[in-house]
């Protein structure tokens, strides 16, 4: 992989702040946010219909026809954003050659960073990995999306559209959707209800939120802290990251800005 | 002001004669007096074998009976004390058939009344589905809310029966069709719907199966009998609907490698998804979790 590793021309770096999310990728955030939490909550009270808040709940929403209709509504959001997000991506990537959507891609270090992780939460070792511009989590988060996505979309399709579907498809399609579907949908959101919302809510500097996909900005110190590589990247600075309990962070080497 | 006041007795007055209006209940039609001895809980008679007869109607429940305005005699004859007729779950179907011949004619020829003139009382008959207390004296109309066969009841009202596995095993049904039909939407939308008079149109056992005159699901003239009139049945709802569209129904049993085997192995495989990425998670949080408080309570 060809990688260009010049210095993004990010704006804001004389500043405070820096600025890491564009408007589009805010944009997409926002609306992927909202659409998924419709999605649950029209979505859940279906897969536990026999529970008596659901029917309640059901019922506050104006029935079943009303909450049908919301989850129909957030699935062509969720969609759209899909669309939107991959449009925005090949633009990025292939027009304006921005490096940062490669930046998403795994690696080798993803893997290490994962296990360095472990070490250092059993206290094994003394500091924690430096991250590049993404850590392994919001890697994780983000390509499950890209897994998720297509199973959610073409499984609800399914469910959408049982009849136009079976006329070219086979039956078992219908039964193995509503299994994908439901099975799908509880693993994205007890991870985003969990894994998620315990690192950009709860974890050190970021609670009550970590804003900066709603504002696209993060200080320079919180940068240089959580995203050290991508922070000595764009400055060009030579830094040693001073870790806030144990030990000293090593500079990062030339190999590591790459 | 004084408009106002003056509003004060009118607004009383409504009030008044909406509680004293409101207040009046419905009384049954009986017009011999039937009920001064048979409204008595402790009504009964025993006969010629020493069996002890309750002879008690409850008056609560039939002065809001569907039947409620068309006097005793109706059903019991001009001279009812004198009448001697047998008991039985047949005989009972035949009274209501003398009114209600097309549901008699119908439910006579069904699987319940097929078996029912062979002298079983398994089977369910009128009163079975069209009271909450399985009494002639208490008929409850279908549209209204409370009643056994009101669209949002029916599935329960089968499941009495069709739930109760050694009842069911004496038949030869063992697919668990109360608890699978609760599991699809068709279950599900009766669950969460409302009772109002728009929640008919979901489907329930009857959609399906037939009425009063419901066919074994082996029996050819079955509207679910084979994939071809399972898909007509699937038609009359999901317009253009056709048999790979019916096929997609698990007919009441759970996947299994022999039975839809791809829905099992998507069963399978999404759970070992769900429970391995899910247990990676909570190891990822406790372990966070516990690293963050110990480097909290260290500073």
């Amino acid at each position: 992989m060809t990688t260009e590793t010049r210095a993004i021309p990010l704006e804001g770096t004389q500043t405070e702040t820096i600025t890491r999310f564009d408007i589009h990728q805010r944009i997409q955030h926002i609306f992927l946010a909202l659409s998924f939490i419709d999605l649950v909550l029209t979505g859940l009270p279906l897969k536990f219909s026999n529970a008596g808040i659901s029917q309640w709940w059901v019922a506050l929403w104006g029935g079943i026809e009303a909450t049908r209709l919301a989850h129909r509504v957030g699935a062509w959001v969720i969609v759209m954003v899909s669309l939107y997000h991959i449009a925005y991506l090949i633009y990025t990537v292939a027009v304006q050659r921005k490096p940062f959507p490669v930046k998403m891609l795994p690696s080798l270090k993803d893997i290490q960073d994962f296990f360095h992780d472990f070490a250092y939460a059993f206290g094994i070792r003394k500091e924690k990995p430096l991250y590049d511009r993404y850590d392994w989590r919001q890697k994780f988060d983000y390509w499950a999306i890209f897994w998720g996505m297509p199973v959610m979309a073409g499984s609800g399709f399914v469910l959408m559209f049982p009849v136009f579907m079976t006329k070219f498809l086979p039956g078992w399609i219908v039964p193995a959707a509503l299994v994908a579907h439901s099975d799908e949908a509880m693993l994205a959101l007890t991870w985003i209800f969990v894994v998620h919302i315990f690192f950009s809510h709860f974890a050190p500097g970021s609670f009550p939120a970590n804003t900066s996909i709603f504002t696209g900005k993060v200080s320079r110190q919180k940068y240089r802290k959580e995203h050290p590589i991508e922070y000595a990247r764009i400055t060009g600075e030579k830094l040693t990251v001073k870790d806030e309990h144990i030990a000293d962070i090593p500079v990062p080497t030339e190999d590591d800005v790459k | 002001m004084k408009k106002l006041i003056l509003a004060l007795p009118l607004g009383l007055a409504v009030v008044a004669s909406l509680l004293f209006l409101g207040s009046s209940s419905a009384k049954a039609e009986d017009e011999n007096g039937c009920l001064t001895c048979h409204g008595n809980p402790g009504f009964t008679k025993t006969d010629g074998s020493g069996r002890v007869i309750s002879l008690y109607v409850n008056k609560e429940l039939v002065n809001v009976a569907a039947h409620r305005f068309i006097d005793c005699t109706t059903c019991h004859g001009d001279s009812p004390h004198n009448s001697n007729s047998p008991l039985t779950k047949l005989s009972l179907a035949e009274k209501c058939g003398q009114c209600h011949k097309y549901e008699y004619t119908q439910h006579i020829n069904s699987v319940h009344g097929q078996q029912l003139k062979q002298g079983n009382s398994d089977v369910a008959t009128c009163v079975d589905c069209h009271s909450s207390t399985q009494n002639p004296h208490n008929i409850i109309r279908v549209l209204e809310y409370n009643a056994p066969a009101f669209k949002k009841n029916i599935s329960q009202t089968c499941a009495r029966c069709h739930d109760d596995p050694e009842l069911m095993a004496n038949y030869g049904v063992v697919e668990k069709v109360y608890e699978s039909y609760m599991r699809s939407f068709h279950g599900k939308a009766i669950k969460l719907g409302t009772y109002e008079v728009t929640q008919i149109d979901q489907a329930t056992c009857t959609n399906c199966h037939g009425v009063h005159d419901i066919k074994s699901a082996g029996d050819p003239t079955s509207p679910v009998a084979g994939v071809d009139s399972l898909a007509q049945t699937c038609e009359s709802c999901h317009k253009g609907a056709g048999t790979e569209f019916a096929k997609g129904f698990l007919g009441h049993k759970e996947a299994s490698p022999d039975h839809v085997a791809p829905v099992y192995y998507a069963e399978k495989f999404f759970s070992a998804l769900l429970v391995t990425v899910l247990s990676v998670g909570a190891v990822i949080v406790v372990s966070s979790g516990v690293r963050y408080g110990i480097n909290r309570w260290r500073d």
